[in-house]
C-alpha cells in the first residue's frame, strides 16, 4: 500500500529533464516538432528483413540529424559493445540530466540518485543476431552480442554513464513498463531513498516481439488508427525516453525549472487473461482512479488523457469502458492524445516515451494530433469508432490545461496511470 | 594463403575485426603496446573474444589457466604464444 503521503518527508516531486529518442528523431525538440507537424514516422523500415512478415511497417529510429554526437561515443568506453536500446536510453538519459543542469558523475558530485527504468526488449536484437550467425557461420557470432541481450542493460548503462550508485531497477511488465518505473521512481523520491530519480525506459525494434504480434494478428498493415472505426491493429516503434525527478523544492531551490510535476501514480492488473484485455475496463479503470487518488485530484480536475490506445479492436475498446467509468459522462469531452498513432507501440518504454510527451503538452499548452481525421464505420462490430474526443490532424490548444492522465495498458493485464500537473510559479 | 601472413598481422587483423574496434586500422597496432587496461584499452569481454577468435583463426586450444596477463600483454607476446603451440 502507498504510504498516507502526508507522511512523506517529500511533498511535491518535480520534472526536471527529459530526453528522448524516437521514430521522429533524436531529442525532444525533434520529438515536439514532429509531434506538432502529426505526421506519423510509422513508414516502412531497415532493422531487419520483413519481406516474410505480414506487415512491414515501424516507426524507426533513423540515423542522422541529432544522432549520438561524437562526444557521447567518445566518452563511453563500452559503446562498441552496447545494444542499441542501451545507446538509445544513453542519449535520452544525457539530455534529460543536461537539461537538468546536473553535474556528473551524479555520485562523485554529491547527488544521491537512483535509476529506475522499463523495458520489454533490452538487447533482444542483439541477441537474434548472436543465434542467426551462430546457426549460420559461426565464426561470426560475437560474445559482445550475447552480453548485451540483458532487458536491464538499458538502465544498467544509463547508472554507468552517470555515475549513479544508489538503487537501479529494471521492470519488465509488457508495455507497461516504463509507467511502473515512474511510478517507483516517485516512491523514492518521495520516501527521500534518493535525491535525484532517472527514470524512463528504453525498446528496440527486434524479430521475436514482430514476429509474436503478427502471429496473434493484433498488427496493422497500415499505420494504426487507435480508437477509430476500422482500426485493425498496433504499429510497432522504437527509441528510448527520460525523466529526471527530484523534489520541487530541491529544483527550485537550485535554480532549475521545472518542467512539470509528478503529481500521482497508480497500478492495477486485471487478472484477466494471457494477452486479452479484460474487456470491461475495471482494471484500467482502477489503475487511473488509484493515480488520481495518489495525486489528491479528483477526475473532474484532469484537462486531457494520453491514451494508451494501440489501435486493436479489444484494447481501444476496453480503455473506452475505463475513460468511460472513471470520467462518466466528461468521458466523451476529455481531449485524448494518441501518440501511438505516430511514434508507434514501443512496447515496455511506451510509458516513458508517453510520459515525455504528456509532459510537452503540459508544458506548451497545446496537444498533438494523431493523423487520419475520423473514419467510416467497418462493417466488423468490434471495430467501431469510440465517442472519445480525438486530437486529429490540427494540434489542440490547450494553454489552461493543468492536469493530464497517461496510461499504460499491458498486453497480460498490467496497468498503469500516470498524473502530470503543469508547473505554475504561483503554487511554488 | 593465410600461412603467408606473418602471425603478428594476422592477430592484429583479428583483433580489430572481431573486437569491432571502429576507426582501427591492424597497421596502427604496435607489436609491443599494451593490450589491456592502458594502451589498447581492451577488457575482459574482449578477452574472451580474442580468445574464441584465435583458437578458430590458429586451430588451437587455449586453457583458461593460459589467459594470464603475460600471454596477452601484447601482440608480440601473443604470436610468441601462439608459434609455440603451431
Amino acid at each position: 500500500m502507498r504510504q498516507e503521503k502526508s507522511a512523506l518527508p517529500v511533498r511535491r516531486v518535480a520534472v526536471s529533464g527529459a530526453g528522448a529518442v524516437s521514430g521522429l528523431g533524436w531529442g525532444v525538440r525533434a520529438l515536439w516538432d514532429g509531434l506538432r507537424s502529426g505526421r506519423t514516422a510509422i513508414r516502412p523500415f531497415a532493422r531487419f528483413d520483413h519481406a516474410l512478415h505480414r506487415t512491414h511497417l515501424a516507426a524507426e529510429v533513423a540515423d542522422g540529424d541529432g544522432a549520438p554526437p561524437e562526444e557521447l561515443i567518445r566518452d563511453c568506453p563500452d559503446w562498441r559493445r552496447l545494444s542499441v536500446a542501451d545507446r538509445f536510453a544513453l542519449f535520452a538519459a544525457l539530455e534529460a540530466v543536461r537539461q537538468a543542469g546536473l553535474d556528473l558523475p551524479l555520485a562523485e558530485s554529491g547527488t544521491e540518485a537512483g535509476v529506475w527504468f522499463g523495458s520489454s526488449t533490452g538487447g533482444m536484437w542483439e541477441s537474434e543476431r548472436f543465434f542467426h550467425r551462430y546457426v549460420t557461420d559461426r565464426r561470426r557470432s560475437r560474445l559482445a552480442d550475447l552480453a548485451a541481450q540483458q532487458v536491464n542493460g538499458p538502465g544498467d548503462a544509463v547508472a554507468r554513464r552517470l555515475g549513479v550508485t544508489g538503487p537501479v531497477q529494471t521492470i519488465s511488465s509488457a508495455c507497461s513498463s516504463g509507467a511502473l518505473a515512474l511510478g517507483a521512481a516517485l516512491d523514492a523520491v518521495r520516501s527521500g531513498t534518493v535525491e535525484v530519480a532517472v527514470a524512463g525506459g528504453s525498446d528496440s525494434l527486434c524479430q521475436l516481439t514482430y514476429a509474436g504480434f503478427n502471429a496473434l494478428r493484433a498488427v496493422d498493415e497500415g499505420p494504426c488508427l487507435p480508437f477509430r472505426a476500422g482500426r485493425a491493429g498496433m504499429s510497432f516503434g522504437e527509441g528510448a525516453a527520460v525523466l529526471v525527478l527530484e523534489p520541487l523544492e530541491r529544483a527550485l531551490e537550485r535554480g532549475a525549472t521545472p518542467l512539470a510535476e509528478l503529481a500521482g501514480a497508480g497500478s492495477s492488473c486485471d487478472a484477466h487473461h494471457m494477452t486479452a484485455p479484460d474487456p470491461s475496463g475495471a482494471g484500467a479503470a482502477a489503475a487511473l482512479a488509484s493515480a488520481l487518488r495518489d495525486a489528491g485530484l479528483a477526475p473532474d480536475a484532469v484537462d486531457f488523457v494520453n491514451a494508451h490506445a494501440t489501435g486493436t479492436p479489444l484494447n481501444d475498446a476496453a480503455e473506452w469502458q475505463a475513460l468511460r467509468s472513471v470520467f462518466g459522462e466528461r468521458a466523451a469531452e476529455i481531449p485524448a492524445v494518441l501518440t501511438k498513432a505516430l511514434l508507434g507501440h514501443l512496447l515496455g518504454s511506451a510509458g516513458a516515451l508517453e510520459a515525455v510527451v504528456t509532459v510537452l503538452c503540459l508544458l506548451h499548452g497545446e496537444l498533438h494530433p494523431a493523423p487520419g481525421g475520423e473514419r467510416e464505420a467497418g462493417e466488423d462490430g468490434q471495430s467501431a469508432a469510440l465517442p472519445a474526443s480525438l486530437v486529429l490532424d490540427r494540434p489542440l490548444p490547450l494553454p489552461g490545461a493543468r492536469t493530464a492522465v497517461s496510461t499504460s495498458l499491458a498486453f497480460g493485464g498490467s496497468n498503469a496511470a500516470l498524473v502530470f500537473s503543469r508547473f505554475l510559479e504561483t503554487t511554488a | 594463403m593465410s600461412e603467408l601472413i606473418a602471425v603478428p598481422n594476422r592477430i592484429k587483423r583479428l583483433i580489430v575485426e572481431s573486437l569491432h574496434l571502429e576507426g582501427m586500422r591492424p597497421e596502427m597496432i604496435e607489436d609491443e603496446a599494451p593490450l589491456f587496461g592502458e594502451g589498447l584499452g581492451l577488457d575482459s569481454v574482449d578477452a574472451l573474444e580474442l580468445v574464441v577468435a584465435l583458437e578458430k583463426e590458429f586451430g588451437i586450444k587455449i586453457r583458461s589457466q593460459e589467459l594470464g596477463r603475460e600471454v596477452f600483454s601484447s601482440v608480440s607476446s601473443l604470436s610468441q604464444f601462439i608459434e609455440g603451440r603451431t
